[in-house]
């Protein structure tokens, strides 16, 4: 059993280290200061600057495969590149890449969103999530109606990342109601100038989704993503591209904050001592430090499932829910160490107190995540023993 | 133009840099290990000079094996080959060993027209090993080069010091260090990186080049560290109350550090 690095894979993590030093971190005051004066943290200018630095050095599309231009590395890398982004709250990701599952697509459906969504031309969002259905996303209500050679969708998306940019959607609308989940939903591409509006969402984040309104949107039938009826199985499979990337994220944030709280606890005096020689600090800095070894680690094994080409679910769900529940407890504990500066808008603490928030609700909760993998347990399709059997 | 680049794994400045108790040579362990910022701008203006001119970029190093990362990082920015001096019997050099087994593996690069190194490393910061290569090979030394530039077989340099500027002259083959001002370093790309891995590295011991082991290391070198303190914790500095003086006083202290 190897847990280290190859030389390829920590040049490559090193690299990003670099460039998340020398030309993200330092944007982060401004980003704070922007952010407090309820801006965009990063200006267009400079998120287009980083994009162009990391694509002149071929840091484009982690995981698009080279035939698509991109770097096509495996899922452990594409992992331990987003925990060293997840390093700084500024909102950045190395850009050309698209979702899964325009890659369905047929060849002329992927010369209008695939090749453009990955050149970024086009910004897509995905739109499955209702009013009336989240979790029981088998729930939605959205209709799409046939009606000569179109299809014309009538219903409200809502929490919709990306929502008030995209420039197309991939909406999820049941074709069949008698059907159902099982063959009744069909995904859309569905183009802004087609007809859908945005509604920004305020959330105690530092970036808002939209609602998604469709008042009798016509759409032509070869704008259908995939078969008809076969919709909620490529909601699926884009819900499951990349659950190990959330918290990789995360990851990567704890390990900053918990530097953070070590440097504090050292210089910070009380009672005639540094608050690091306490006790009380000690333990929380121990038990951050092993809750971050513990979620690298399900982290890295739920991406080395997908390389190997194995059925990754039950490690992904647990991968998400661990990152999402300690990412949580483990910003507390460092704000707690922080005092009173950890509740100001001065220091990032309280900012990535709010965003990983999110990482306990969007993309399946806690609660989902738990009934995933208790179910899989419960049906023999996963055992407590794990992969070693 | 064949270059040589002179580069050097050093403790990350991010992390906290120590020396070690028993003999106060590095900490290596204590630290991340990366390629020298200096060394980065040299590999670029040696990558910027073989773009317009032609040729090919050696990196020579000595380290221990894991300055293997150190060269890895100069190759897939683009240097072409690499040589490193690897030995447990260099633990503890000084700068003077160091110029010397440095001397002799540049010797082992046939046909080079420039050594480019930077002025002084972030760790050790004597800032005399590329001046005493020079003088070891017998080339002409062109130190704090803020620029460079060829004219046929001679070389113009920038050369900048707190003194103020120079313009120096030499014919080729010359050694040049340069400093923080040279150019912006840039990232090794993707396909760089990979293609670094088949990039030829010759490993060399101290025997390999010709230098018997008792002349390196702690136990030969030519100067000593015989106590080591760590940095003093910063103080609370000096407060300039301002009853209208205060811009003079902070342009008089500032001129007193030397620094306008
Ligand atoms: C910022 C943000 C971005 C988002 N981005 C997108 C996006 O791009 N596209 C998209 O389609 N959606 C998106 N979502 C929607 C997100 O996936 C849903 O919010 C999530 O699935 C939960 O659904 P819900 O909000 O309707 O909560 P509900 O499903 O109503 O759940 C409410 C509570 O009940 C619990 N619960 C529900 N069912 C059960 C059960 N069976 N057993 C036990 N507990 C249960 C839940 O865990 C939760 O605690 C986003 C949400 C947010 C907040």
């Amino acid at each position: 059993m190897d847990f280290s690095l190859s030389d390829e894979q920590r040049e490559i993590r090193d690299w990003v280290r670099t460039f998340v030093r020398r030309e993200i971190m330092p944007l982060e005051p401004e980003v704070l200061r922007r952010e407090r004066r309820g801006e965009p943290g990063l200006t267009h200018e400079e998120h287009r600057e980083l994009r162009q630095k990391a694509k002149q050095a071929g840091f484009w599309g982690v995981l698009t495969p080279q035939e698509y231009g991109g770097m096509g590395l495996p899922a452990v890398m594409a992992a331990l590149i987003e925990a060293e982004l997840g390093r700084s709250f500024v909102p950045f990701r190395f850009g050309g890449y698209a979702d899964n599952i325009l890659f369905h697509a047929n060849e002329e459906q992927k010369q209008r969103y695939l090749l453009p969504t990955i050149a970024g031309e086009r910004i897509s969002c995905f739109a499955i999530t209702e009013p009336g259905a989240g979790s029981d996303a088998k729930n939605i209500r959205t209709s799409a109606r046939k009606d000569g050679a179109d299809w014309v969708i009538n219903g409200e998306k809502t929490f919709i990342t990306g929502g008030n940019e995209a420039d197309f959607a991939m909406v999820f609308a049941v074709t069949d109601k008698d059907k159902g989940a099982a063959g009744g939903v069909t995904c859309f591409l569905v183009d802004r100038d087609m007809g859908w509006k945005s509604e920004p969402i305020d959330t105690m984040g530092e970036w808002g989704p939209a609602s998604l309104i469709f008042d009798n949107v016509r759409v032509p039938e070869e704008n259908v993503l995939g078969e008809v009826g076969r919709g909620f199985q490529l909601a699926m499979q884009w819900i499951g591209q990349g659950r190990y990337l959330l918290p990789a994220r995360a990851l990567g944030a704890c390990e900053r904050l918990v530097e953070m709280a070590i440097e504090q606890s050292k210089t910070r005096v009380t009672f005639g001592e540094p608050i690091a020689n306490r006790q009380a600090i000690q333990w929380m800095i121990a038990d951050s430090a092993v809750e971050i070894e513990a979620l690298r680690w399900l982290v890295l094994h739920a991406a080395w499932q997908v390389d190997q080409g194995m059925d990754s679910r039950q490690a992904q769900s647990m991968a998400k829910l661990y990152g999402g529940v300690k990412a949580n407890e483990i910003v507390d504990r460092v704000l707690q160490i922080h005092g009173g500066m950890g509740y100001t808008r001065e220091l990032p603490v309280e900012r990535w107190y709010r965003e990983l928030r999110l990482l306990r609700i969007y993309e399946g909760t806690d609660e989902i995540q738990r009934r995933t993998i208790a179910r899989n347990l419960i049906k023999g399709h996963a055992s407590v023993r794990g992969v070693l059997g | 133009m064949n270059i040589v680049v002179l580069v050097k794994q050093v403790p990350d400045t991010w992390s906290e840099r120590k020396l070690t108790d028993a003999d106060h040579t590095l900490d290596r362990e204590a630290a991340d290990a990366v390629l020298d910022e200096i060394n980065e701008r040299a590999v670029e203006e040696a990558l910027r000079i073989k773009e317009a001119q032609g040729g090919e970029v050696t990196v020579v190093s000595m380290g221990p094996d894991r300055a293997t990362d150190a060269i890895r990082k100069a190759l897939s920015m683009g240097a072409d080959k690499a040589v490193h001096v690897s030995d447990e019997a260099l633990h503890g050099s000084d700068a003077v060993q160091t110029a010397r087994v440095l001397a002799k593996a540049i010797g082992t690069v046939e046909g080079y027209d420039l050594i480019l190194a930077g002025n002084e490393a972030t760790d050790g910061r004597a800032g005399a090993v590329p001046a005493m290569i020079a003088e070891l090979l017998g080339l002409p030394q062109l130190t704090q080069a803020r620029k460079v530039s060829f004219d046929g077989s001679t070389v113009t340099v920038e050369r900048e010091t707190e003194e103020g500027l120079t313009t120096v002259q030499a014919s080729l083959p010359a050694v040049v260090s340069v400093t923080e001002k040279i150019n912006e370093p840039r990232y090794p790309s993707f396909k760089g990186i990979m293609a670094a891995k088949k990039k030829p590295v010759n490993t060399v011991t101290v025997a390999d080049l010709g230098i018997d082991a008792g002349e390196v290391g702690l136990a030969g070198a030519l100067t000593t560290v015989l106590e080591a303190a760590p940095k003093p914790p910063r103080t609370a500095g000096e407060r300039v109350e301002d009853d209208g003086t205060g811009g003079t006083k902070i342009a008089e202290y500032l001129v007193g550090q030397k620094l306008i």
